[in-house]
């Protein structure tokens, strides 16, 4: 974190961080000049040399190229060529694909027209503020009436003392919640584990990349619940036996970084924090820190070495984070949305948790929705929602379109027909029909829309995050790319699709990582799923046009 | 198991149908070979610590995907299949991937005859280019012949780790690194200067432990040997 956070502070103050400066912090430091151009290389907000005095970043990824076109990130780049000073920058998704074309100016969201982003960026119009909001909604997974009853939970289970800890972790048990970030482990096993590991210091990481194309619901609880992630992980420092926790944030979400550090300095303010955590025998310190950037820095391990100053690239598993964490200790990583969701379990009962639930599925979900649909947002919903039933609540398709496909949670998982429409959004029911509740990011697709296409976006994102440590992933992803453009512009390869899923296979048994895993994924399911539709553009099922 | 000391806790597994006793702690890879089971490999070298990111040493533990061989450790009652057409068919592709971005010549194979790539591209057949050709056209990676001993071939490299590993952990020259990501990243010399400029003392463990075309001793390549 320090080394990292000097070449943040290098980046800040003087727009770059040049070999000079590298050369000078290696000296002061003892770091070997090789490791810090591994660092400068690999993180994308570290420059070589200083950017004009406007840089604007237009998301390149597959909610913005919905509604802003295939050609958006050029049109914005054309309209302000020439321009003095200006700088376009296509870049990943900016989770903001709610209000999707979305860029940012100097850091500053903004959306709309080709026309409005330049005026933005020519300062004919004023930024938007960038603050959080005054007052957020109200939502359900808050157990507190005001302000005045934030930490309620921390504090009566600190007043009833040590033999509350194993009734905690039985009650996330019995609650069923599992991981929101993507894997869907369950949660109270992993408190569990990390509780029994042995070692020393242990600690406690909040995962707040949140990255994936399609994914913001971890943006809207930063902003307006965050008093309910930082409760939750001072309760797990204290079951866990963890004096010092990490909140990994991604350095777009700026406005959402002030909600967190004004809720910290409450919860500081409150006793919630500091060494002595409501007059108990326990000390709990939180720190945020910001990634320098990268999709795969939300990997679990990648994150861990990007908080040890190494590039973020994933480790080689077992061991886990449970065990051998940060620094090689016991490290208990949840996502925003997991934590968020702890108080209200413990304070209300696993069973009123389940209840909130549909059918037989437990408790509640964030979902972002994006695509077409009429009303993009979060919305907090019953832990299975069908897909139809969420689409109702977003207002439908527009224009009165119908329904073609949805990929259900974010851009990693399988698109599946409209058919499928009456699935319900729970682990279980979408690993069923073929796709995953992953992160948590619905997309909704209109007919008309080129699937391959859109498919082909999604493999493009992961080329462009892949961390570039293990070949399948490294070189399988930049080969398929490759492919697919050649095949889009018109000229599909000979036997394309069989090779697309003989590569997807490799990808899938050999990466290190969920990144290569399901890289392919996206495009192999619309082969498999829509194959009238990926024939016509891949070549036919046995591929390619007749030589 | 010679470089791990006794009186160790002994674990048993099968590999291949085979009954392996190995000390806790030994990699699949390190038991396969015990066995008498050869398993490939590109980034491994016995004299490193293993990093698993070549993937060409993948086996069939029971597992969602396959595991690295080099680098994930024997567990006890372990069942671990070393070799079938499906593991087969995974290096193979993995070994298409790589060959679609070596360059035509490799210096390695036309001086001394030993490029690892392009033995193993032997082994599982691969006469042609399955991919895009990632090597031809303007946007290869080039070459650095700045150093007067080390003949530097980016487009060979393969990123195995080997010298990185060979010269910061054996030879503490902290000199060469990683820089750039995914399908950019390459190795560097201090701050991604050419390699005759960097802080490089010529020690030469790097192009002794390279795989591939990537780095070689100037001396010898260049010079054909000739096999009789
Ligand atoms: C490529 C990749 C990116 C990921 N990005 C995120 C992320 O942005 N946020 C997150 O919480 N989990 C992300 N994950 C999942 C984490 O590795 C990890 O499983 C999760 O943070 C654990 O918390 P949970 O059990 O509460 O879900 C990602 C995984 C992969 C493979
Ligand atoms: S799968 Fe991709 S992102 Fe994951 S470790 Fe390998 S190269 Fe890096
Ligand atoms: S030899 Fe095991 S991954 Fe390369």
């Amino acid at each position: 974190m320090e080394l990292l956070n000097k070449m943040m502070e290098l980046q800040e103050a003087d727009g770059s961080v040049s070999d000079a400066a590298l050369h000078k912090l290696s000296k002061e430091t003892g770091t070997p000049l090789y490791r810090l151009e591994g660092l400068r290389g690999f993180y994308p907000v570290f420059r070589a040399h200083p950017a004009p005095k406007t840089h604007v970043r237009v998301c390149r990824d597959i909610s913005c190229a919905m509604r802003g076109g295939n050609s958006f990130c050029r049109d914005v780049a054309s309209a302000l060529s020439g321009v003095a000073d200006v700088e376009v920058e296509e870049a990943s998704c900016l989770g903001r694909c709610d209000t999707a074309p979305a860029a940012t100016v100097n850091e500053i969201p903004v959306s709309g027209s080709v026309e409005e982003i330049r005026a933005y960026a020519q300062g004919e119009t004023p930024l938007p503020p960038d603050e959080p909001k005054a007052a957020p909604a109200k939502w359900p997974t808050d157990p507190y009436e005001d302000a005045a009853h934030h930490y309620g939970t921390l504090k009566s289970l600190l007043s009833a003392g040590e033999e509350k800890k194993q009734e905690v972790v039985e009650t996330l048990k019995a609650s069923g919640l599992r991981g929101m970030g993507g894997a869907g482990f369950p949660t109270g096993m992993k408190w569990d584990f990390t509780a029994k590991a042995r070692g020393e210091p242990k600690y406690v990481v909040c995962n707040a990349d949140e990255s994936e194309p399609g994914t913001f619901k971890d943006r809207l609880i930063l902003e307006e619940l965050p008093h309910l992630m930082i409760e939750a992980m001072v309760i797990a420092g204290w079951i866990i036996g963890a004096a010092e926790g990490v909140i990994y944030l991604r350095h777009e979400y700026g406005k959402e970084r002030k909600a967190l550090t004004h809720a910290i300095d409450q919860a500081r303010a409150t006793g919630a924090l500091g060494v002595s955590v409501f007059g108990a025998d326990f000390a709990f310190e939180l720190r945020v820190f910001i990634s320098p950037g990268g999709y795969i820095l939300g990997e679990e391990t990648a994150m861990l070495e990007a908080l040890e100053d190494k590039r973020g690239e994933p480790r080689n598993k077992p061991p886990f984070p449970t065990n051998a964490g940060l620094w090689g200790k016991p490290t208990l990583i949840n996502n925003v949305e997991t934590f968020a969701a702890v108080p209200v379990i413990l304070s209300r009962g696993a069973q009123w948790w389940e209840a909130q639930g549909a059918g037989d599925c437990k408790g509640l979900k964030f979902l972002a929705v994006s695509g077409d649909v009429e009303q993009p947002g979060v919305y907090c919903v019953p832990m299975g929602t069908t897909i139809n039933e969420l689409l109702e609540r977003c207002g439908g398709v527009p224009e009165g379109k119908a329904l073609a496909a949805f990929a259900p949670g974010g851009a990693s998982s399988n698109f599946l027909p409209a058919a499928k429409g009456d699935v319900a959004l729970d682990f279980q029911a979408l690993q069923d029909a073929g796709s995953m509740l992953g992160s948590g990011a619905v997309i909704y697709v209109a007919d008309g829309r080129d699937l391959v296409e859109l498919a082909s976006n999604v493999v493009r994102f992961f080329r462009n995050e892949s961390c570039g440590k293990c070949v399948p992933c490294r070189v399988g992803s930049a080969k398929a790319v490759d492919m697919l453009e050649t095949a889009l512009a018109g000229n599909p390869q000979q036997n394309l699709i069989p090779l697309l899923q003989e590569m997807g296979d490799t990808l899938a048994k050999t990466s290190i990582c969920g990144l290569g895993q399901v890289a392919l994924a996206p495009v192999l399911s619309v082969i498999e799923n829509f194959s009238e539709a990926a024939a016509a553009r891949l070549g036919g099922s046995n591929g390619g046009r007749k030589p | 198991m010679t470089e791990k000391q006794s009186g160790q806790k002994l674990i048993s597994l099968t590999i291949d149908g085979k009954t392996v006793r190995v000390p806790e702690g030994t990699t699949i890879w390190e038991a396969a070979r015990e066995a008498g089971i050869d398993i490939p490999v590109l980034c491994h070298s016995p004299r490193m610590e293993p990093v698993g990111v070549c993937r060409i040493c993948v086996v069939e533990i029971g597992e969602r995907v396959l595991a690295a061989s080099c680098v994930r450790k024997c567990e006890e009652g372990m069942q671990v299949q070393a070799d079938s057409d499906d593991i087969q068919q995974h290096r193979k592709m993995l070994t298409a991937l790589l060959l679609s971005d070596y360059p035509q010549q490799s210096a390695r194979e036309e001086s001394t005859g030993d490029d690892e790539l392009l033995a193993l591209a032997r082994d599982y057949g691969i006469t042609e280019l399955t991919f895009p050709d990632g090597a031809a056209g303007p946007e290869g990676r080039g070459t650095d012949g700045s150093s007067p001993v080390i003949a530097v071939d980016h487009q060979a490299c393969i990123l195995c780790d080997r010298c990185i590993r060979a010269c910061d952990d054996i030879q503490h020259n902290d000199v060469i690194g990683r820089t750039g990501k995914g399908y950019q990243a390459r190795i560097a010399f201090d701050l991604n200067t050419p390699m005759g400029e960097s802080s490089c003392v010529a020690c030469g463990e790097c192009m002794a432990v390279c795989p591939t075309g990537a780095l070689t001793n100037k001396s010898v390549a260049g010079l054909k040997i000739v096999v009789t």
